[in-house]
């Protein structure tokens, strides 16, 4: 078959939603609501996100803690962030994650209670009050029930569409969507009046990482083709616990809750110690304060180099002493932890009588495609919503904050490209013949009968992305990764191939479109971190250990003819900050 | 954890349309002692099979996508640890698209057929829904169905009868207990054939998500034939 032969233009659609995370979803009802016709693009099944496989905890003001404050929380925010949060966004992350939370119940979900009325609030990361809601079915609830309210409103979830391109007509704006279906061996091109890309972060960029598979920042590099800015690409949060065998568990988040011990409930309160191979309490050296309470970023990092300086364990990690009073909690909140716990290390494990080894792990993609509090990128009818984006977290993320970051701004990006679609004449076949060109050249590896395959190149970037633009980084590690990766980019990727000549879920083929992506995100995030000469949140030098009031700013990242342009930005709205916050009308 | 084995996989190979019929293919994969299938599979396509078609997306028992038959027994690849021998086949009674991967459309519509979704709030209540702590917690443990078809492959009414299957009866045992809900769900557990269940228990033994569909089979069998008010 030609690519000619496969190349099918389909019905117009309103808007195009690639991402079937929370973050899409959440975009695709409330656009559906405002009017709009949505269909929305999934890569793998509907239910291969990784809002499925978060611990589901949410901030949020319920205002069941008196002490607690939409002041708080965004201050917060901004503190873990340090404070080159986007302003816009971590206010109306503040002001509206607990109506989103409320959204989530009228889908289907129970949040977890103490009494009919009220939740049962605990601490996450960062945190300074006890504020975190939650439900025993964590990710998955909120998952199944966002998909049945899909369901209800009848739009198209079209599985295993992977979205390779967004098109845009002669006055820049986003006028289709092209994708794969991987299914029936069919390109897909949607005309369409706007595209909404949740897509979620870039984890698989990294060796070891918590996130699914499918997250190898396809959006955001496809934002980042089509001409959209990227800002905080150098922030990846790790997560500091996580499984550190067997191979197939090795980097999945070993939830908050266990590591949190006592001081889930109470701030006063001691989280589980960290140790190394000599016994050691290696986090009060790097933080002597909140000790192992401390910011994501802090213990991550203090865990990674305990283990690069030789004091780990054999198997790559170190230990933490759970706290065996907690058990009963934690197997009542979080059982299928317990039971991962069980399957994975054992009984004394499990039941928190004997040290948990831990290893930290790639998680979520803090930066992103720049948008402003609408979620609009600067190519006009291209919005970003959930990890794709960047800026609400700044350089560090609270936990608990990916979950209602994904339900504020999925909403908000659904209202904006609602309203922007609206505004906008029928969409007409302008994309097609880019579109068509586009598919003559990503057929390519198909017909190539050998070389280089896509495996291959993506363990070598992976490894270079762990060793050199992960947790420690230094200018001679970052120097050195950008020259392996324009290497790689002139030689490697004209050599892909695949095995199998068929169209038809051909995983190969996949990963070399994947594989495209993963080298532009991998080259945009080593060139910001190389100009932040600095340490600030997740991003670490070796060679500038501390931090620079100079670059209490932004990095944006364009791509210019094929070369990523990397300028430090003023932070947006800093001048809101001062101003007092308020609490939404309910 | 430091300990080998060596496996012996025959995998499953078909696409429809390509191949006259399917074939098994065999490999052999060594790897660490608690490695799971899908540490298997994942490895003959990066050694052996590039050309293999396999599904699979957290690798941690959550996606509920990488469900298949290992030696007749529908499991999670992600989380069945090996045995000597395996033999890899697609979930059935599902279509399949290619090789592991089945086609889960129609299980979808199945899904959106049963309206799975409670009464909408009035406008403007942004306020906790009343609920009781244990109810909250048990409608949790029901949404936490991975919808993996795990329990419908396994299940022998399915096979047999004009049933749905465990996992939607699961499904409609958790709206049923909702307190936003509003259909009638026995009647719609009815007509997907409820009554047809042999109790054979197997839906729950196999459940990845220690679900019981067989007790909320039963419940909803007991407010069928007494009425809900027969519940205390």
């Amino acid at each position: 078959m030609s690519a000619e032969q496969a190349f099918k233009v389909e019905a117009a659609y309103d808007i195009i939603i690639a991402g079937s995370g929370a973050a899409g979803m959440r975009a695709a009802i409330e656009a559906h609501d405002r009017g709009a016709r949505v269909a929305l693009l999934a890569k793998g099944p509907p239910r291969a996100n990784h809002t499925r496989m978060s611990g589901g905890r949410y901030n949020a003001v319920s205002g069941q803690n008196p002490a607690d404050s939409t002041g708080a929380f965004l201050g917060d925010t901004l503190d873990s962030g340090c404070h080159i949060n986007n302003h816009h966004m971590a206010r109306a992350l503040a002001e509206e994650a607990m109506d989103r939370a409320y959204d989530l119940e009228s889908y289907g979900l129970a949040w977890d209670r103490k009494e009919d009325r009220r939740y049962v609030l605990t601490m996450t990361g960062g945190g300074s009050f006890v504020r975190t809601i939650g439900s025993v079915d964590e990710g998955i609830g909120i998952t199944e029930v966002m998909l049945h309210q899909l369901y209800k409103r009848r739009i198209p979830v079209l599985g295993f569409h992977m979205l390779v391109e967004v098109a845009q007509a002669d006055d820049g704006h986003a006028c289709g969507a092209l994708a794969l279906d991987m299914a029936a061996g069919m390109w897909r091109y949607f005309p369409c009046k706007a595209v909404i890309i949740a897509t979620g972060g870039t984890s698989q960029l990294y060796e070891t990482s918590s996130g699914p598979v499918i997250n190898t920042g396809d959006g955001i590099a496809i934002a980042l083709r089509a001409g959209a800015r990227l800002v905080d690409i150098e922030f990846m949060q790790f997560i500091p616990i996580s499984f550190v065998y067997p191979p197939s568990a090795r980097g999945y988040t070993l939830t908050e809750p266990a590591h949190y011990g006592m001081r889930h409930y109470d701030p006063n309160a001691d989280a589980a110690h960290l140790l190394n191979n000599q016994g050691e309490r290696f986090v009060l050296k790097h933080d002597p304060v909140r000790r192992e309470g401390s910011t994501r970023d802090v213990l991550a990092r203090a865990i990674m180099l305990e283990i690069l300086e030789g004091r780990g364990t054999p198997e790559g990690g170190v230990l933490m002493v759970p706290d065996p009073r907690v058990f009963e909690s934690f197997l009542k909140e979080r059982p299928i932890y317990v039971k991962r716990l069980l399957e994975n290390y054992g009984e004394d494990q499990a039941r928190f009588q004997k040290p948990i080894q831990v290893m930290p792990s790639a998680l979520y993609t803090l930066g992103g495609v720049q948008v402003d509090a609408w979620c609009r990128s600067s190519v006009p009818g291209l919005f970003v919503s959930g990890e794709a984006a960047g800026g609400v977290h700044g350089a560090n993320r609270l936990g608990g904050s990916s979950m209602p970051d994904i339900q504020v701004f999925g909403r908000r990006a659904g209202m904006a490209a609602a309203e922007h679609a609206a505004q906008r004449s029928e969409p007409d076949a302008s994309g097609v013949k880019h579109a068509l060109a586009r598919v003559q050249a990503l057929e390519a590896p198909l017909r190539r009968d050998g070389g280089l395959r896509p495996c291959e190149l993506k363990q070598r970037i992976q490894k270079l992305m762990w060793d050199n633009v992960g947790l420690v980084r230094s200018e001679k590690s970052l120097t050195s990764t950008l020259t392996a990766f324009s290497a790689l980019r002139e030689q490697s990727l004209a050599q892909l191939f695949v095995t199998g000549k068929t169209r038809i879920l051909n995983r190969e083929w996949m990963e070399v479109m994947e594989l495209e992506n993963m080298l532009d995100i991998g080259e945009a995030m080593a060139t910001a971190s190389l100009l932040r000469t600095e340490t600030r949140g997740a991003h670490y030098r070796t060679d500038y250990p501390e931090s620079d009031p100079h670059w209490r700013a932004n990095i944006c990242v364009d791509k210019v003819r094929g070369r990523m342009l990397a300028a430090r930005q003023e932070v947006v709205g800093i001048e809101a900050a001062r101003e007092p916050a308020v609490a939404v009308g309910r | 954890m430091n300990d080998e084995m060596t496996v012996e996989a025959e995998i499953r190979r078909y696409s429809p349309g390509e191949d006259a019929g399917p074939r098994y293919e065999r490999y052999v994969v060594t790897g660490a002692g608690n490695m799971r299938v899908l540490d298997v599979i994942r490895r003959i396509y990066a050694t052996s099979a590039g050309d293999l078609a396999f599904q699979f997306a957290c690798r941690i028992g959550r996606c509920g996508t990488c469900a298949v038959k290992v030696n007749g027994v529908p499991v999670l690849a992600c989380q069945e640890r090996c045995v000597p021998r395996m033999r890899i086949e697609p979930l059935t009674p599902f279509p399949v698209i290619r090789d592991l991967v089945i086609d889960r459309t129609e299980i979808e519509e199945r899904y959106a057929r049963l309206a799975l979704t409670p009464a909408p709030p009035a406008a403007g209540a942004a306020q906790p829904l009343p609920m009781d702590p244990g109810l909250a917690e048990r409608i949790g443990h029901l949404d936490s169905c991975l919808a993996c078809m795990i329990c419908v492959s396994a299940c022998p009414a399915v096979a047999e009868r004009p049933f749905d299957g465990p996992a939607f009866m699961l499904k409609l045992g958790y709206m049923h207990k909702h307190p936003a809900n509003d259909q009638d769900r026995v009647d719609s557990a009815m007509e997907s054939g409820l009554l047809e269940c042999f109790g054979c228990d197997a839906c729950t033994q196999l459940c990845p998500a220690d679900l019981s569909p067989a007790q909320e089979i039963r419940e909803l069998r007991r407010d069928a034939v007494l009425g809900a008010r027969s519940r205390s």
